[in-house]
């Protein structure tokens, strides 16, 4: 790989400028001539009747041109999977946030001066909002009757469970079982046995750009949209669904997008919005409020983790069993499975013969959950992690060494049977370890623990990349593919520049809209530089095939006798022509343009993955219970890495979300409503709460993404919290089994302790 | 938000005559750092809001003198008192609080007046101002009077100020000699936080004993608050560590904490003890520093 000039170079974003100068312009800054601005009525109620509603104060308004209740809309619901949320609430009210009336007026003070003109009067209805409650037979049910719900089938990249849709358990929405080997079997090989159970909170995924949707109707019924979602093509399918149109008839348009971690995958406010443009016959705009985001968006899973595991003798693990519980909120239609697939992670990165994980996604009357970076691991791995330092405990053995005697080693099958190449999970560990100097002295009061995770890269859904040569002979990549701020545009640009080996400058890369991009899953689940990386390289390909025959022709060689090398072709003569050269060529021929669009489907199983281990150094103060985090050791089995500045970007900005996740964030929800409404009560960490940041990176060439290349998105958030909890622990010997790790908690973990002991 | 009249006048005079026609219907405008929270949530409504930055350079509201003791002109940043030399060197305990607040984007528009009218229990220099004997200079059309910071402090964003008058200078007397001063704020969160609990200090000692004590409490009850049972059990005593811990352990009767995302009341009281033992302990060695013995 000596050759590469662009791939493994640090490349800044390539969009980069245009943000920092505050020229790019995102969906919330999209002006229309004769836009008005929509707003919702939410419900207070996190469960009742809607009884009626009165907008005649509101219709009345000057400057209000519609006012739409859920009662005037077609009788259909939306979703991303299972297809059940009303665009607004009929009849009912199942959240706390639950959009009732729409509103469309000429600026936003007059829609919400409107709002307050709205008289609903409701009827409480009883409501359950711990998953495990809601699963009782006595538990008021979320929804009455989900017959009439539709979802598509389960799709194949899916790990292979066994799925049951709306089983008869009250309120779940999906029940999957993943088994590998006899459980029963393996745990009466067991010596010991032990059991712990979880619980994690909800917790938002914080991006600086809240939900924002702008609809036009075009004269002819055709519908522009721009939205801030990672998933454009997605995106048309399901909100052409939700208006019975066909696609055709909608086409998505591009705008940067601030950030994304997840949860940018859903329609959110954009049918209410097209409603509303409809109902005005003018072009609407919608921006969420951060209160309406951390009150109504799709926050991520809250949880109960039940995990039961069966050691033998010598320490190693014979059985496992998980029972994860999935709060999904009032409705499931803010996620793209059944499931939440990061449930295949409850046996962890270790080597066991026999597993069985139970998963139950439940309805609540809390806000309905989505997708955040690695969904469903954080809150899995918080529980496996814990309780592998609790077992160890238990074992009396050292944290580090009774993963070592379990870890994957190469030859070994996962815990759910996959047969992975190049295992390095042991490696990645005394990686860790040695950078963070697991086995030095301690003060008084300081601990640290270990967290540790796996993820393979994303390989599912058909990418596409078009490389086209303008009429002026610039060279362009567009790709369907939206950045979230991940610099998936600049790593696609190194692509070309690396297979054409020109400079990277030379390549301009835009995203199209749905109406002018070739169709593309998009962002999501550590796919798109394994993606939309091959398919660009598939694209470099062609284009290189079909300048190639125009190079023959040039040089009046036959096209056999001509090669590409370095910028430049050249035939078996000696004879070179430089790209430019030839491009310039076909523009004075006027030969331009051309495209050439590279297509690519993962044919196989990925047999990779990517082990993650992180070691948290903590402080805590024993009169407080306040814990600082001194140092973070972050260590990843990672493949060829594509462009370093924005693989460490994603390292470090994962990192920094675990350190949230871990000690400050999470949705306070009481009777169901989210009470930490805005940025000051829901805390994010700032650049003064990071602690340093120590990366170790073990390079190998086994990454199915071009240059065999890996993933990186979603692995340094998850193991964060429990490699925190299991220093806290360390240092002064209080556990705790849920999130975060607030200094009041283990203020109060601490004095019980401490009276315990007294009591002895 | 909804819509208001919006008004700047050019001089103190003017600014106090709108206040005197419009009364309870205006609301002024310094800094914004408060108010426009408020606004925004429609908990706030005013007809007229009166901006004073046409006055941000009128020496008696914008300027820093020192006066036997300290005037500060209220429409001073937290940015300007947290980086005034003067400050900086007569009055540390200032300069260290005002670094406190919030991030330094909210410290450049906050103004002291503006943020003491607005009266958030949670805020950082209410305890320091108090531990410094702060009295507020207040003007109306009808004339001026001070208000002891002590009285100021009505109840939960309440103030002993009229709807007609504006503080225009906050008044800090001269320092016992020798004083010892220091703020604790105990950010469990994040570092951009209000404080679950803030304590400010300020101790003088004759030879071996405490002559002076103030102690004062933010993020503790409806109000700022005074901790005067430990300044008693501190007054003419040593200050040994048992002394310290045992004054402080007073403060859990002083304090009513209300809960909210930053500690539940039980563990804001219990926190209340353990910085108020650790602030004073710290006031104690810089006072022993100064005089001599440290």
């Amino acid at each position: 790989m000596a050759s590469l000039v662009s791939v493994g170079r640090p490349a800044g974003h390539v969009e980069g400028p245009s943000k920092v100068t505050g020229q790019a312009r995102y969906t919330a800054d999209i002006r229309l001539p004769g836009l008005l601005y929509g707003k919702c009525l939410r419900s207070p109620f996190p469960h009742a009747r809607i009884v009626s509603i009165d907008t005649a104060q509101a219709k009345a308004l000057a400057g209000v041109h519609a006012v739409i209740t859920g009662a005037e809309l077609p009788d259909r619901r939306i979703g991303r999977f299972f297809l059940d949320k009303p665009v607004l609430a009929r009849d009912v009210v199942r959240f706390a946030g639950e959009k009732v009336v729409a509103v469309a007026a000429e600026s936003m003070d007059i829609a919400e001066e409107a709002l307050t003109r709205i008289a609903v009067e409701y009827e409480a209805l009883p409501a359950v909002f711990d998953p495990v409650e809601a699963m009782q037979g006595n538990a008021p049910r979320v929804h009455t009757d989900t017959s009439a719900y539709t979802h598509p089938p389960v799709p194949d990249f899916v790990h292979p469970g066994d799925d049951r849709l709306y089983p008869d358990i009250p309120n779940v929405v999906s029940q999957v079982f993943y088994t590998h080997g006899d459980v029963e079997a393996g745990f009466s090989q067991a010596t010991r046995e032990f059991t712990h159970t979880f619980t994690i909170p909800p917790v938002h995924q914080g991006y600086i750009e809240p939900h924002a949707s702008v609809v036009q109707i075009e004269p002819d019924g055709k519908v522009n949209l721009w939205i801030s979602n990672k998933t454009p093509f997605v995106a048309r399918s399901q909100f052409a669904a939700a208006l019975d149109v066909t696609e055709d008839r909608v086409c998505v348009n591009t705008a940067p997008i601030g950030g994304d971690f997840g949860g940018k995958g859903s329609l959110m406010d954009s049918v209410v919005c097209y409603h509303l443009a409809a109902a005005a016959g003018r072009p609407v705009k919608m921006v969420m409020t951060y209160t309406e985001e951390l009150s109504a968006g799709n926050p991520r899973h809250p949880a109960v983790i039940t995990l039961r595991t069966g050691v033998d003798a010598s320490g190693r693990i014979v059985a496992r069993k998980a029972k994860l519980v999935f709060s999904c909120g009032a409705y499931s239609a803010f996620t793209p499975l059944h499931t939440v697939h990061g449930s295949v992670h409850a046996a962890g990165p270790y080597r066991m013969p026999n597993v069985e994980i139970e998963v139950f996604r439940v309805y609540t009357n809390t806000v309905p959950a989505g997708h955040m970076r690695a969904p469903g691991a954080p809150q899995i791995v918080f529980g496996v992690e814990s309780h592998m330092d609790l077992i160890a405990q238990e074992l009396g053995l050292d944290p580090l060494e009774f993963r070592l005697r379990n870890t994957l080693v190469e030859g070994d099958a996962a815990p759910l049977g996959e047969k992975w190449k190049k295992i390095r999970c042991k490696e990645t560990l005394e990686a860790a370890a040695r950078e963070a100097e697991w086995d030095t002295e301690k003060a008084a009061h300081i601990g640290r623990g270990i967290g540790m995770y796996d993820r393979e890269p994303g390989a599912f859904g058909p990418s596409s990349a078009t490389l086209s040569i303008a009429a002026d002979a610039t060279l362009t990549l567009m790709t369907g593919a939206a950045d979230t701020g991940t610099g998936s545009y600049t790593v696609l640009q190194q692509v070309v520049a690396e297979e054409l080996q020109i400079p990277l400058e030379s390549v301009r890369v835009v995203q199209g809209s749905t109406d002018s991009a070739q169709w593309e899953v998009g962002a999501g689940g550590s796919r798109l530089t394994h993606m939309a990386g091959q398919a660009t390289l598939a694209a470099v390909q062609k284009l290189k095939a079909g300048l190639t025959a125009f190079a023959a022709r040039h040089m009046e060689s036959p096209p056999e006798q001509v090669a590409y090398r370095a910028g430049e072709f050249v035939n078996t003569n000696g004879q070179r022509l430089a790209l430019p050269r030839l491009m310039a060529a076909l523009a004075d021929r006027e030969e331009l343009p051309l495209r050439y669009t590279g297509e690519y489907v993962a044919e196989d199983p990925v047999e990779v993955t990517s082990f993650c281990a992180q070691i948290a150094e903590v402080a805590v103060d024993p009169a407080t219970g306040q814990v600082t985090l001194k140092k973070l050791t972050t260590a990843h089995d990672v493949g060829t890495i594509l462009n370093p500045l924005t693989h460490q970007g994603q390292v470090e900005g994962g990192a920094i979300q675990g350190v949230g996740h871990a000690l400050t964030e999470h949705l306070i929800v009481q009777d169901g409503a989210v009470t930490n409404v805005h940025l000051g009560d829901y805390k994010l960490p700032t650049s003064m709460d990071i602690p340093e940041l120590k990366t170790v990176l073990g390079e190998s060439n086994a990454g199915p993404a071009p240059y065999a290349g890996k993933a990186i998105g979603e692995h340094s958030n998850v193991a964060v919290p429990a490699a925190v909890a299991n220093a806290v622990f360390d240092a002064v010997g209080v556990r705790l089994m849920d999130l975060p790790v607030t200094a009041e908690k283990v203020y109060a973990a601490l004095r019980e302790k401490n009276s315990a002991t007294r009591n002895d | 938000m909804i819509a208001f009249e919006y008004i700047e006048p050019e001089s103190l005079e003017e600014a106090l005559a709108l206040l005197e026609q419009h009364g309870e219907d205006a609301k002024v405008l310094a800094g914004g750092t408060g108010l426009v929270n408020l606004m925004k949530q429609r908990l706030v409504q005013p007809t007229y809001l009166i901006g004073l930055r046409r006055l941000a350079h009128s020496p008696e509201l914008a300027e820093i003198r020192p006066n036997g003791g300290l005037t500060i002109g209220a429409l001073c940043s937290h940015r300007t008192v947290e980086t005034s030399a003067l400050i900086q060197h007569r009055l540390p305990l200032l300069a260290t609080t005002f670094q406190h607040v919030a991030s330094v984007r909210i410290r450049t528009a906050a103004t002291i007046g503006g943020s003491l009218a607005h009266a958030d229990p949670n805020q950082d220099p209410p305890p320091a101002l108090l531990v410094l004997d702060a009295r507020l200079r207040v003007q109306s059309t009808h004339g001026e009077r001070e208000i002891d910071l002590n009285d100021f402090f009505v109840d939960y964003y309440e103030t002993a100020l009229e709807p007609e008058e504006l503080i225009t200078t906050v008044v800090i007397p001269p320092q016992p000699t020798g004083a010892g001063t220091a703020f604790s704020k105990f950010l469990p969160q994040t570092h951009d936080d209000y404080a679950t609990v803030a304590v400010a200090a300020r101790i003088s000692l004759d030879g071996d004993t405490i002559a002076h004590a103030r102690i004062a409490l933010g993020a503790a009850a409806a109000t700022p608050l005074r901790a005067k049972a430990v300044e008693t059990a501190l007054q003419g005593q040593t200050p040994t560590p048992k002394l310290m811990r045992d004054a402080a352990a007073l403060v859990a009767e002083e304090v009513d904490p209300l809960a909210d995302f930053r500690g539940s009341a039980e563990y804001k009281r219990d926190m209340a003890v353990v910085f108020t033992q650790r602030t004073i302990g710290q006031a104690v060695t810089r006072a022993r520093e100064a005089s001599g013995n440290g």
